[in-house]
């Protein structure tokens, strides 16, 4: 059993890191809570802010110019998010099996291909592909040429800007993923695999039999992982797009930062942050009672 | 850890347990001293520095360290460096620093970083900032000499632009406006003798030359730019004036007009009706190029409504292929009677919240920059700036000073419109009032809406906007 002195010693040793993430992590959170109940200014200092309720919130849930742009960017936000879940999670499962599988040739060049996206600079990724997507000028367009399909309009519709943005995130983050399925897939001891094989089970049974089933953690982990990253969206739109064509790709991070910076209103802002913050709560917690549940079952 | 006394026992574990409390809670009570006085120390150092700062002069010895955010390209920049450098000779404790952005992180810069100690001292701003950062107290007003200056020096309603209720806020540097520009080797080939100057004439026009592989435009009679704001808002805006329209009047949006219906009908038939312009061949980027650039270089749209300013990227992209291009007027509208174009200009703001030896300073850098002294052949070292990209000058003495430069045949069009031109309304909330319709304007253009909803929805947003932004 602990110890009064072993408490002490405890909160002592933890007192730099919680009063560090106190300082960066809860303070801001806080102060971001009062600002989104204030009419305030991001030019002017915090004492000018003046009070307004929850103001802020209703105008982002009302029929205003205000509300139909926030709401389209939290919509495109979560379908920008949803897209990369449903594409990253079974690419990754893919590569890391074949990765995984020391049998097949090639996997040393492979896994170093796969990362090497991961470690280039967002920035750089999204000014690349904004010339490989040029409808006109672009190689992407020119190489489904070869094939016969006509040329794409892909970052210039309204249609396929979103999932052109999708696209460069899975291209980006797909070696990240990899590695932590090929991480998750070393836990499996390969008696589990010698004995489910003696049971007459084979690849694609095994796939879903054994690997996915005890993949869950590492996959749940890549899931909240992924999504996150996927909230948190800002180069390529701000980069390439500004949240166009007609606000098809306009998401929350790159809307808060032209609400809260470019239009200076911090205060609207912040009640923007707070509402996805809560929302991103809501939704992570939805994806571990899930699999809680799944775990009961 | 050893017991600080020779006793042993159940009662002297349990002396010896509080007193390591004790020690334990004066350490963690220490910690959280520190952490407290970091946070303290990280808050409360603006003033002190602020001062620490004005007064050795930014901390470079005797020296009063300047800077300078624009978005200018990086050959401009260099430009700017040997005028800096010429400054600083003759001005040895004076250090003028370059900070260089994007467009698109101008504003972000110059907001995040206005209020703090280390942000730019100088800056050019578009004028439609100008009344937010002035009701925010970002910007020093100039000091009598250089605002009498102003007043002075430059055209009535330049000068205008750049004060807010009756105070004057920067120089006046560039003045841009639009024109029909048009590319002369695909008129030919469409038997087209001279540019439109019409509605009718720009639809007609518009539809010889747009050629289709399909359903899909190759080569589009007339571009519409979207995915920029001024780039959608200021040639909507230039046709809407000339058709006799106004965005603003009176303070309150006018866009439920009959001439902004006709304006409006006019993308519909441009865009959907006719087909003539394709969306996916003009969208722009952060940096303000593009495919509505590269189509416009590579001969692939025929018509578009542009600024003067776009000149250099032009004969960069075209090089020999450049004489192909010739600006026109602004086609005019049913209910017009004369090609009005928008115009808008830029000023240099000073920090209001730099240090007082910094902001006199910048006064007086400015002061010479747009000076004839700074330039050669009278005019400014800014108006030679300003020229190297095309741009036009707005000093009086400047324009009569580059008279030569500024009839040549691309900027001809434009330099002969600036007496009609008319001002972008500057108002509080300008900037969501542009974002606003640009955004219904790009609606309207995918056929996402009609010409009537998209007037109707621009008109309550504007009245929405101006509303919130008049508090």
């Amino acid at each position: 059993m602990r110890t009064a002195r072993q408490n002490w010693w405890a909160a002592g040793l933890l007192a730099p890191s919680v009063g560090l993430i106190g300082v960066f992590v809860l303070i801001p959170i806080v102060l971001t809570l009062w600002l989104s109940l204030h009419r305030w200014s991001t030019a002017t200092p915090f004492g000018d802010a003046e009070w307004v309720g929850l103001r802020n919130f209703d105008a982002l849930f009302s029929s205003a110019l205000v509300g139909r742009d926030f709401r389209q960017a939290l919509r495109n936000t979560f379908v920008y998010a949803g897209l990369s879940i449903a594409l990253l999670i079974p690419l990754s499962i893919l590569f890391g099996v074949i990765v995984h599988r020391a049998a097949v040739r090639g996997t040393t060049f492979l896994r170093t291909v796969l990362f090497a996206t991961y470690c280039v600079p967002m920035i750089a990724v999204a000014i690349v592909w904004s010339k490989l997507y040029s409808p006109t000028e672009g190689p992407v367009n020119q190489a489904l040429g070869w094939f016969g399909i006509g040329p794409q309009p892909w970052l210039s519709d309204t249609g396929t800007a979103l999932i052109s943005l999708v696209f460069l995130n899975v291209w980006q983050q797909l070696g990240y993923f990899t590695v932590l399925v090929v991480a998750g897939l070393t836990q499996i001891p390969p008696s589990v695999y010698e004995a489910a094989a003696l049971d007459g089970a084979r690849n694609v049974k095994l796939l879903f039999k054994i690997t996915l089933p005890l993949l869950r953690r590492t996959l749940l982990f890549c899931v909240v992982i992924a999504l996150i990253n996927a909230i948190q969206v800002f180069e390529p739109v701000a980069t390439i797009t500004q949240g166009g064509p007609v606000g098809s790709t306009n998401v929350l991070t790159y809307h808060i930062r032209q609400v809260g910076i470019e239009r200076s209103q911090g205060g609207l802002a912040s009640a923007m942050a707070v509402t996805l913050l809560l929302a991103l709560m809501a939704v992570v917690t939805l994806v571990f009672a899930l699999m809680r549940k799944g775990d009961d079952r | 850890m050893r017991p600080s006394s020779p006793r042993t026992g159940p009662e002297d574990d349990q002396w010896r347990g509080r007193g390591s409390v004790r020690r334990t809670s004066r350490y963690v009570a220490l910690l959280l001293l520190a952490v407290c006085a970091l946070v303290v120390a990280a808050c409360g150092s603006s003033d002190d520095d602020k001062g620490a700062s004005t007064a050795s002069g930014g901390g470079s010895g005797d020296k009063v360290k300047i800077s300078f955010l624009t978005h200018w390209a990086p050959e401009t920049v260099r430009a700017f460096e040997r005028v800096t450098a010429a400054y600083t000779a003759d001005h040895p404790d004076v250090e003028v620093e370059i900070r260089a952005v994007p467009f698109a992180d101008l504003l972000t810069t110059l907001r995040s970083q206005a209020g703090g100690d280390n942000g730019p001292t100088m800056a050019s701003i578009y004028d439609l900032w100008l009344p937010e950062l002035v009701r925010d107290g970002v910007l020093s007003r100039a000091p009598a000499a250089n605002a009498a200056e102003v007043t002075k020096e430059w055209p009535a309603n330049l000068a205008g632009a750049a004060s807010v209720d009756g105070s004057t806020y920067g120089y006046p540097n560039e003045v841009d406006l639009y024109a029909l520009n048009y590319n002369k080797a695909l008129f030919r080939a469409a038997g087209i003798a001279d540019p439109p100057r019409t509605w009718d004439e720009l639809i007609a026009d518009a539809k010889k030359l747009t050629k289709k592989d399909g359903d899909r435009i190759t080569q589009q009679g007339f571009g519409l730019i979207s995915s920029w704001a001024a780039g959608t808002v200021h040639p909507f805006t230039s046709l809407l004036y000339s058709n006799g329209g106004e965005l603003i009047a009176d303070g309150r949006a006018a866009l439920d007009s009959q001439q902004a219906g006709e304006t409006f009908d006019l993308v519909d038939q441009l865009a959907n009706k006719e087909k003539v312009s394709s969306a996916q061949m003009s969208t722009a980027d952060a940096n303000t190029t593009g495919p509505y650039l590269e189509n416009f270089v590579s001969g692939k749209t025929a018509m578009i409504i542009m600024a003067n300013w776009w000149e250099s990227a032009l004969r960069a992209g075209m090089r020999g292929r450049f004489s192909d291009i010739a600006t026109a007027p602004i086609p005019v509208g049913p209910s017009g009677d004369a090609p009005h174009s928008v115009s808008y200009s830029w000023l240099t703001v000073v920090n209001g919240k730099a240090g007082e030896a910094e902001q006199r300073a910048a006064w007086e850098f400015l002061a010479y920059l747009n000076s004839p002294e700074s330039g050669e052949e009278g005019h400014s070292a800014m108006a030679a700036l300003l020229q190297s990209m095309g741009i036009l000058p707005s000093r009086t003495s400047d324009l009569e000073a580059y008279r030569g430069d500024l009839s040549r045949e691309f900027l001809k069009a434009y330099v002969e419109e600036l007496p009609n031109a008319k001002p972008f309304p500057i108002v509080l909330g300008g900037q969501e009032f542009t974002e606003s319709l640009q955004r219904n304007l790009e609606a309207l253009q995918a056929g996402q809406m009609s010409a009537g909803d998209a007037q109707e929805r621009s008109q309550a947003d504007a009245e929405s906007v101006l509303e919130t932004a008049a508090g």
